[in-house]
């Protein structure tokens, strides 16, 4: 069983290694939009830090994390070995020469086109084929996870896959739905003009194809959050999951919700019409129930805990949970931060609202409140959760893991919420420098530097969970790894076959995508408008 | 697998309630949604229909206004993949109308008197017949340019521009570049946020993410380029669209001119 400790580690490592790097990056940038004096600015130092801070932020910590996590979860909860130990190196290599090939192309300035590739901005091509290789080497994740869970379900015929599986299962699916578009944006679009094949670029083509992408890919970030909530939290709380049921269809709206539902991205562009803009914000304001479903059932879970602990009351149960254990606190405080974030999302969603934040600095402070906080505090908690099991060692200090927690909870709201009030203000986002000297701007200095302070203790909070995973270097040897996955307080026998897979859920995301996406995909090819002239940026006409 | 008495409902049941969802939202926001906007703009329910579904051109919510516009534009240049590419291609037709531009511009495109006239080699191609373009319009004016473009014809214009962008540049004896100040050296690598100054390099630069039509300014004579700089500060050149150009030169000092100019006729690379 050690095949699947080693490549968790590889992959946590590798995630942890490009999210520190890219923490600095972040930091400097804040530096730079405030109305200090930063060094080394100019304007390709700037767009090239984004554009490595959001690549690293956004593909390789996640999509290693995501990936990690899955092999470890594979291996533990089926408790079963990995199927394909040597695939799922062949993927952790592929995907980790791709990272260092997109990285090496950004930092040699040849790819500030931001993580979002914004066409018909055309970066070097190594860039994309990095970026294509590390999704390749998450396709492998994704099979093997399939496969692992097929293979269990051949010896456990007619029983439940256990609920963190068949999460990580959902995300590996929905995965494999998400990167469609996206794959076909860049094998299509920009890599044939970064090769110079084409010399025009279908911009709309290419933004609704990317915004297929674009929602999904966050519940690809998020979904590991979600797992830990579902399955490890209630363990950690010393309490049982209220409902094993709420969980599988949790993750299988997840999958249905989070794919027609792109255009949301897409509600100021003039190239998608007003009814199927309508229709996706629709089906996304769906994304709410499995949020709520979520909110509640881990409630519940935690009262539970809670009551078991000798809380009494209304409230008394809050009180009387285990908040000592980082991954309890992490919950806590993941779910403000959610709550902060949702209350953020639902403004954005909104069609109209959105008209207001669109393109400011409020949508930039959401994504880092739900991503940065939300889905990165719960990797945090998840890594000081698996590092005992993975390095076969006792963290040497709790106090210095809840700390860190703390910190990253501070930071992030000291650095967000100034933010969105920025963007409420009017400041645009995708800017390096301000006009201080004029004196609305000028108005904006005094939170754009609050921001800072927010990410110089994000900073710090970053530094210190790299320095708490090497500590377990120096804990005592602990080989009795304990239980980290949580029972249901009905545990479930049998569940219907829709609950125990996804045949179902695919045919109905099939049907939902080709409804919500099938014209505004199709009305590019019918309508054929002209494409844009692709504008290079390594290298000068 | 499926023989489970559970799973027949769960099948039907997921797809019916998913697909009613669906129908709801197609129904209100297809249908009810753009019936009701379009009849507060005097629009017949077809019509909003194919308004809110893309079909039609306007907002199903507000009649669609006629243009009234009466702006001439800047320049009257269009670029198109087709004549970037006729812009890369050099052609005997473009060395044979070169010989009208030696007098000024020298036999390889290295001016005569750098100080009065470019130098029109490795020159890009986009920049060239963007100007002639203009001189021949009359967005630019010149008593000496105008009457040479005029009787150009588009393939003309392509033809010569493509044949001096294919020429060396000029090269720079070392002796002649003096260091240049920090305060220059920051308005071309940073620009100045303060006073709205974008970096000179973000459209001029090597890796320049700007406008295609950018010129290259090294290897130009100094004179020439703050010649240029106080035209458009004047507000005498006005072909910039957007007015970008004369919007930067408008704020920059005399001295900041000839620093610039002094700067770019003595660089190699940017």
């Amino acid at each position: 069983m050690t095949h699947a400790r080693r490549l968790a580690l590889a992959h946590f490592w590798i995630g942890f290694i490009a999210f520190a790097i890219a923490l600095v990056l972040g930091v400097w940038q804040m530096w730079v939009r405030s109305p200090l004096p930063a060094p080394f600015l100019t304007a390709s130092t700037y767009f090239s830090s984004v554009t490595a801070h959001g690549t690293a932020m956004a593909y390789v910590l996640t999509t290693f994390t995501v990936m990690g996590f899955g092999y470890y979860v594979a291996e533990t909860a089926l408790a079963r070995a990995l199927p394909a130990p040597r695939w799922a190196w062949t993927g952790f290599w592929l995907a980790l020469a791709g990272t260092l090939m997109a990285v090496v192309t950004i930092f040699s300035g040849r790819a500030a086109v931001l993580f979002t590739f914004y066409p018909p901005l055309i970066a070097s091509v190594f860039y994309y084929i990095g970026l294509v290789l590390v999704v390749a080497g998450s396709w492998i994740w994704c099979v093997l996870m399939i496969v692992a869970m097929g293979q269990w379900k051949g010896a456990n015929p007619g029983r439940p896959v256990p609920l963190a599986m068949f999460a990580t299962v959902a995300n590996a699916v929905m995965w494999l739905w998400t990167t469609v578009g996206v794959t076909l944006e860049l094998l299509f679009q920009v890599i044939p003009a970064a090769l110079g094949l084409k010399a025009q670029i279908d911009v709309g083509l290419s933004r609704t194809l990317f915004s297929w992408t674009l929602h999904a890919v966050v519940y690809f970030w998020l979904i590991p959050s979600y797992i830990a909530f579902y399955t490890m939290v209630p363990q950690a709380a010393g309490g049982r999951l209220y409902s094993d049921t709420m969980g599988r269809l949790t993750f299988v709206l997840f999958l249905i919700y989070s794919l027609p539902v792109g255009l949301h991205h897409l509600l100021m562009d003039p190239h998608q019409s007003n009814a199927f803009k309508f229709l996706q914000v629709a089906l996304t304001a769906l994304v709410s129930v499995p949020t709520l479903l979520t909110v509640f059932t881990i409630g519940a879970s935690l009262e539970i805990a809670g009551r078991l602990r000798g809380g009494r009351g209304l409230f008394g149960w809050i009180g009387a949970l285990p908040w000592e254990r980082p991954l309890v606190l992490a919950t806590g405080l993941a779910f403000l931060m959610l709550a902060f974030g949702g209350f953020g999302g639902l403004i954005n969603m909104s069609y109209g609202m959105n008209a207001m934040v669109h393109n400011t600095s409020w949508v930039t402070a959401h994504f880092h409140l739900i991503f940065g906080g939300t889905v990165v505090i719960m990797y945090f908690a998840i890594a000081y959760t698996l590092w005992p099991s993975l390095t076969g060692r006792a963290a040497p200090s709790l106090a210095a893991q809840r700390l860190q927690l703390w910190l990253w909870f501070i930071g992030m709201l000291v650095m967000t919420l100034p933010w969105h009030y920025l963007g409420l203000l009017g400041q645009w986002r995708r800017v390096a420098t301000f006009n201080y000297a004029d004196p609305i701007i000028a108005a904006w200095g005094p939170w754009v530097i609050v921001s800072l302070v927010g990410g110089l203790i994000l900073l710090v909070s970053g530094l210190l969970f790299v320095r708490n995973l090497l500590q377990f270097a120096i804990g005592r040897e602990s080989h009795v790894p304990a239980e980290v996955y949580a029972t249901a307080v009905h545990p479930p026998l049998r569940v219907p076959a829709a609950l125990n897979g996804f045949r179902l859920w695919n045919v109905l995301v099939l049907v939902l995508m080709l409804l919500a996406y099938g014209y505004p995909l199709a009305q590019f090819f019918i309508i054929d408008p002209p494409g844009a002239l692709v504008h290079r940026v390594d290298q000068r006409r | 697998m499926s023989t489970d008495p559970l799973d027949r409902p769960w099948r039907l049941w997921a797809s019916v309630a998913i697909l009613s969802v669906f129908v709801f939202s197609v129904l209100f926001g297809f249908v009810l949604l753009p019936i009701i906007q379009g009849r507060g703009a005097g629009l017949d329910a077809f019509e909003s229909i194919c308004r809110a579904l893309g079909l039609r051109p306007g907002s199903p919510a507000a009649p669609q206004p006629a243009s009234e516009a009466k702006a001439q534009p800047t320049t009257r240049v269009a670029w198109s993949a087709e004549l970037m590419q006729a812009l890369d291609r050099p052609s005997a037709i473009g060395a044979q109308l070169a010989a009208a531009c030696t007098a000024c511009h020298g036999k390889d495109g290295r001016s005569v008197d750098p100080k009065l006239y470019p130098d029109l080699a490795g020159q890009s191609a986009v920049a060239l017949y963007k100007q002639l373009n203009d001189f021949k319009s009359g967005s630019r004016l010149s008593a000496v340019m105008a009457p040479l473009a005029q009787p150009l014809s588009e393939e003309q214009i392509v033809a010569v521009s493509a044949h001096f962008a294919a020429f060396p540049v000029r090269s720079l004896p070392p002796a002649q570049m003096p260091a240049p100040s920090e305060a220059i050296e920051r308005l071309v690598a940073r620009g100045d946020p303060t006073r709205a100054i974008a970096a000179c390099n973000a459209c001029h630069g090597e890796q320049s993410g700007g406008p295609p039509e950018a010129p290259r300014l090294t290897h130009q004579g100094a004179q020439y380029l703050s010649a240029q700089l106080r035209a458009f500060k004047s507000g005498e050149r006005r072909n910039d669209i957007y007015s970008r150009m004369r919007n930067v030169a408008a704020v920059l000092s005399d001295s900041e001119i000839e620093g610039l100019a002094g700067f770019y006729s003595t660089t190699f690379t940017y």
